[in-house]
């Protein structure tokens, strides 16, 4: 299956004792240092008047980082935009590992460390795509590209978060971008997650 | 799958015109891609269709500790002088009058997700601006706009921009009528009108219906309607009041009254007359004069009323001057729900605090328009469409933008506004304040704008958060204050017609800049933006919530009673607003209070080092420029649907390609030439062809003979060779259509 335009995934906070502007300092940082080999890191945009919107984002070329507190459901999104690889499930694999590389940035950057935590029993995957991953109905016919995404991503990620990992699709207005909502209670750690997905490349 | 494209997919809900640009502009990106543009033109064009620069987009940016090179792929690739063509650029949108559908609403916030950073920003002249887009995104982003009939066309670049009309046009309590359906027959009939191509610098109007409020805020426009009704033979007769040359930027102007009344049959036709005289005499060279309000300072008013009158007599008749008054008696707004009035029951304080500031009474018995407060002037993408199904439930398509970054919805009925305000509150857009001085304007600034000195958005985050916190406690005499923050002098926020207003500068303290801000008091915001502000002093950036604390304080002990905030700078003068300020103009030193030199939401020490060249003035490059390179796209497009086997579409296309060329050239001489193909030929053989200026000096006629051929003896079934071979006709036909330009280009004569 096609490379959608963008995917994104999203992990969330266990914990997360700063307000969202102690990430804008960090960012900048990651910026300066360069932090993503390769990824180009460009700006820090700050978003927190929003309410339950993208609060803060990390701009790159490739990719965005983003602390999110959509749906009051706060976490780190990783927004893949370009170069993700050939087809949906090399972009998956790419998008994946480095939205797992920035759990890992943000746990163990210098000024955040302690105080905040991701969880990976949960995540949401986004394909924003609405031409080649039209969000349609379940079952009304235009909903072939949905139904393919969702089995080639539950059997993508079966094997790296678990056998009891379960992959359901939410939301299905035609406006809003196909949606997926991962739940994997047995997921190992972010460390071997990062390994696993090494080995199935 | 992986083959079709938006482009097909929207093929027939597009319309035509749209889509042809849009294919045009694609093309003209290819063409700049393989370097077979001028990058000014390229960047110019770009502009016109609202394709922007945007900061950090020279490859530079400063750390906080020194100037970094952003490692961009294939750095030799420009979009436009000194601007890298895999930087992220700005989108507008263009959104005549702020009028919105909720369709429209639904596919911006799909747009903004998928190609932007999920946030839609409503800007200071009612349209939309995307941030951190990829320019290759742009092409399908578009066709997808036009899906649902709107347009980027200039929306940035040398050209008339968007039109804006008061929000509550045809709904207000003062109005003389309303002006809606006239400004948008405005915008149409110049959208891409050949009179409007060859400015020097931007031209916006304005229409409003009624002098005293503010809305449409004509005095700061190159252009401005005021609604008129004016007793002819006795009857009563519609027509508009008429402004140029008011406008902001570094030297304020208030505009003039082009003429008291003009009929509205005189509308357009006087505007196309003043788009001629701006176009011909208006500065080109030096971007810093070039708006309309210099030329009007330069002539003075009766001269250019005199040109535009004389002009005016020239202009050849356009039936769309007109036929758009026909319609006028059917143009009205419906309502989704009856009208209905707020019973007596007792309401939450939340709500009634929201319903005093967020909610006007309309004239319409029953009705109300409420705004939605907007921070920033930011909405999500997932906002965006819960506000379209909450527009739907309750105003259909009476949705609109405002100038001051909030949006409205019309023809609420009333008995629904405590459901309503519920809906916003639980998708986060139920914040009182609309208008008041926690609804505070602020320009993009360093966040995004290439020109940006210091942070107007991150002082306006501040300033919103630490005055909402105590908005309970703030006593009436300030609470409609207006606040409004530009990041630099060219006032995109508009800070001149505010009660309090700001522009970003730097100071140097020690070896180190620190971020400032001018303090502007005492501006009028309303009589249409009567008066200009007077700038008092600057202040550290960090200092800026304290000094508005002081400022607003005085104000609230000394103001006698009923005297308004403009009536009391008036009253103390200058040097008395200055020293309230005073003691904030000391600066520390970086070692006593570090935090002073890095600005509001960005920790970086403070640098001008990324201020870039801001394309605000877009490039002045030639008409003729202009005008080939849509021909140089088509006859690109027609190699294409060569390759893809499509004869009879590549020899169309070639054939358009030189038309236009033609076209291009005849205009440089000949401004009225029309589109008809007829008449291009003809002007063009009479002009060039027959004179022999377009002769090569060793093919003589033969590359206009081209032209010539094609037109009288049409192929109606081309196969592919004989579309190859038209294709290469074209393209030698563009080439001398190049070289006789320069040849003749530098005493071209201009007939009007
Ligand atoms: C020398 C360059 C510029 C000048 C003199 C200038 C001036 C202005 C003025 C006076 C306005 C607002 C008032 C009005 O006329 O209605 C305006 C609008 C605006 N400007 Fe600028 N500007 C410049 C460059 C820029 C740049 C580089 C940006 C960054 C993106 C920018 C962003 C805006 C925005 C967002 C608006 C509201 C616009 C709209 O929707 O048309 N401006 N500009
Ligand atoms: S006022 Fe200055 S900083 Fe603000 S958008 Fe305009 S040019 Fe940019």
């Amino acid at each position: 299956m096609i490379a959608p335009h963008r995917l994104s995934v999203k992990f969330f906070f266990e914990e997360l004792s700063i307000d969202v502007e102690d990430f804008i300092p960090v960012f900048h940082r990651w910026i300066r240092e360069n932090v993503v080999p390769n990824e180009l890191l460009l700006d820090v945009a700050d978003y927190k008047h929003i309410v339950d919107g993208p609060a803060i984002l990390l701009v790159g070329h490739e990719a965005d980082y983003v602390v999110d507190l959509t749906d009051a459901k706060p976490g780190l999104m990783y927004v893949r935009k370009r170069d993700a690889g050939s087809d949906l499930s090399e972009a998956l694999g790419t998008t994946l590992s480095q939205a797992l590389n920035g759990v890992k940035l943000t746990e163990s950057d210098v000024e955040l460390k302690g105080k905040l935590k991701l969880r990976t029993d949960a995540a949401t995957i986004v394909l924003l795509d609405r031409l080649n991953y039209a969000n349609a109905a379940n079952g009304d016919g235009a909903d072939t590209a949905a139904a393919a995404a969702l089995s080639q991503i539950s059997d993508n990620l079966a094997p790296i978060f678990g056998d009891d990992t379960t992959v359901t699709r939410v939301a299905n207005d035609p406006r809003e971008p196909l949606t997926f909502e991962l739940s994997a209670p047995s997921a190992p750690d972010v460390d071997t997650l990062l390994s696993q997905l090494g080995s199935a490349d | 799958m992986s083959n079709i494209g938006w482009k097909d997919v929207l093929a027939d809900e597009m319309p035509d015109d749209l889509a042809h640009e849009i294919d045009i502009f694609e093309g003209q990106m290819e063409l700049m891609g393989q370097a077979k543009l001028d990058e000014k033109v390229f960047a110019e064009t770009r502009l016109r269709r609202g394709v922007y620069g945007q900061r950090y987009d020279n490859g530079q940016r400063h750390d906080g500790f020194e100037s970094r090179e952003l490692a961009f792929d294939e750095k030799d690739r420009v979009k436009g002088p000194d601007t890298l063509w895999h930087a992220p650029g700005m989108q507008r949108i263009k959104v005549p009058g702020g009028g919105l559908t909720p369709d429209q609403l639904d596919m911006l916030a799909q747009v903004a997700d998928e190609y932007s950073d999920g946030i839609l920003h409503v800007t200071t002249r009612q349209d939309f601006q995307l941030h951190f887009v990829h320019i290759e995104d742009t092409p399908d982003m578009m066709r997808r706009l036009a899906a649902v009939g709107i347009t980027t066309r200039e929306a940035c670049g040398n050209s008339v921009r968007n039109v804006t009309c008061c929000h509550l046009a045809g709904v207000c309590q003062t109005e003389v009528f309303d002006a809606t359906p006239y400004s948008e027959a405005y915008a149409q009939f110049l959208l891409g009108h050949d009179d409007v191509q060859d400015f020097g610098r931007k031209f916006k109007p304005a229409f409003s219906g009624c002098e005293a409020e503010a809305c449409g805020l004509v005095m700061m426009h190159d252009m401005g309607y005021l609604a008129q009704i004016k007793e002819v033979d006795g009857k009563p007769k519609r027509g508009f009041k008429v402004f140029v040359g008011g406008g902001l930027g570094t030297v304020p102007h208030q505009a003039k009254v082009l003429s008291e009344f003009t009929p509205e049959e005189e509308i357009l036709p006087q505007t196309q007359a003043v788009a001629r005289v701006f176009a011909r005499l208006g500065e080109k060279r030096n971007r810093n004069r070039a708006r309309i309000k210099f030329l009007v300072a330069k002539l003075g008013i009766e001269e250019f009323r005199r040109l535009v009158d004389e002009e005016r007599k020239t202009l050849p008749h356009d039936d769309r001057w007109t036929a758009y008054l026909d319609t006028l008696p059917h143009y009205e707004e419906k309502p989704t729900r009856p009208p209905t009035f707020l019973n007596g029951q007792v309401h939450s304080f939340e709500f009634n605090q929201w319903l005093e500031t967020n909610v006007y009474d309309q004239r319409q018995e029953g009705y109300s328009v409420v705004t939605v407060n907007l921070p920033l002037g930011d909405l999500t993408s997932q906002q965006s469409w819960e506000l379209a199904d909450i527009a739907r439930k309750y105003v259909g398509d009476n949705i609109r933008t405002t100038v001051e970054q909030n949006i409205v919805l019309r023809w609420v009925s009333d008995a629904d506004l405590p459901a309503l305000y519920e809906e916003l509150r639980a998708i986060g857009l139920g914040d009182p304040g609309a208008g008041t001085i926690v609804d505070i304007t602020a320009c993009p600034g360093t966040d995004t704008c290439k020109l940006g000195i210091a942070s107007s958005r991150g002082l306006a985050g501040e300033l919103r958060t630490q005055l909402t916190a105590k908005s309970a406690s703030l006593p009436d005499a300030i609470k409609d204050l207006k606040i409004k923050i530009s990041g630099c002098f060219n006032s995109c926020g508009q800070h001149h017609v505010s009660d309090i207003g700001f522009f970003g500068n730097s100071r140097r303290s020690g070896n180190f800049k620190m971020p400032h801000f001018q303090v502007i008091l005492g501006g009028k915001w309303r009589d249409n933006a009567g008066s200009y502000g007077l700038a008092v002093g600057a202040v550290p950036s960090k200092t800026v919530p304290e000094v508005v604390d002081t400022i607003t304080s005085r104000y609230v002990e000394e103001r006698t009673k009923g005297e308004t905030f403009q009536e009391w700078i008036g009253r103390i003068g200058k040097k008395e607003a200055r020293s309230i300020i005073q003691p904030f103009m000391n600066l520390p030193a970086f070692e006593q209070q570090p935090e002073f030199f890095s600005d509001w939401g960005d920790p970086r020490v403070f640098s001008l080092g990324d201020i870039g060249i801001g394309e605000c003035a877009g490039e002045v490059v030639s008409l003729f420029s202009m005008e080939i390179s849509p021909a140089e796209s088509e006859a690109f497009e027609a190699q294409i649907a060569l390759d893809e086997d499509d004869p009879a579409r590549a020899e169309s296309l070639a054939y358009s390609s030189m038309l236009k060329a033609a076209r291009a050239l005849v205009r440089t001489q000949f401004l009225d030439v029309g589109d008809s193909p007829d008449r291009i030929v003809e002007e063009f053989k009479s002009r060039f062809f027959d004179t022999e200026l377009f002769f090569d000096q060793y093919a003589k006629g033969k590359f206009g003979q081209y032209l010539l051929d094609r037109h009288s003896n049409p192929n109606p079934d081309p196969d592919n060779d004989s579309a190859r071979r038209l294709i290469e006709e074209a393209l030698l036909f563009i080439e001398a259509t190049h070289a006789c330009e320069s040849k003749v280009g530098g005493n071209v004569l201009v007939e009007i």
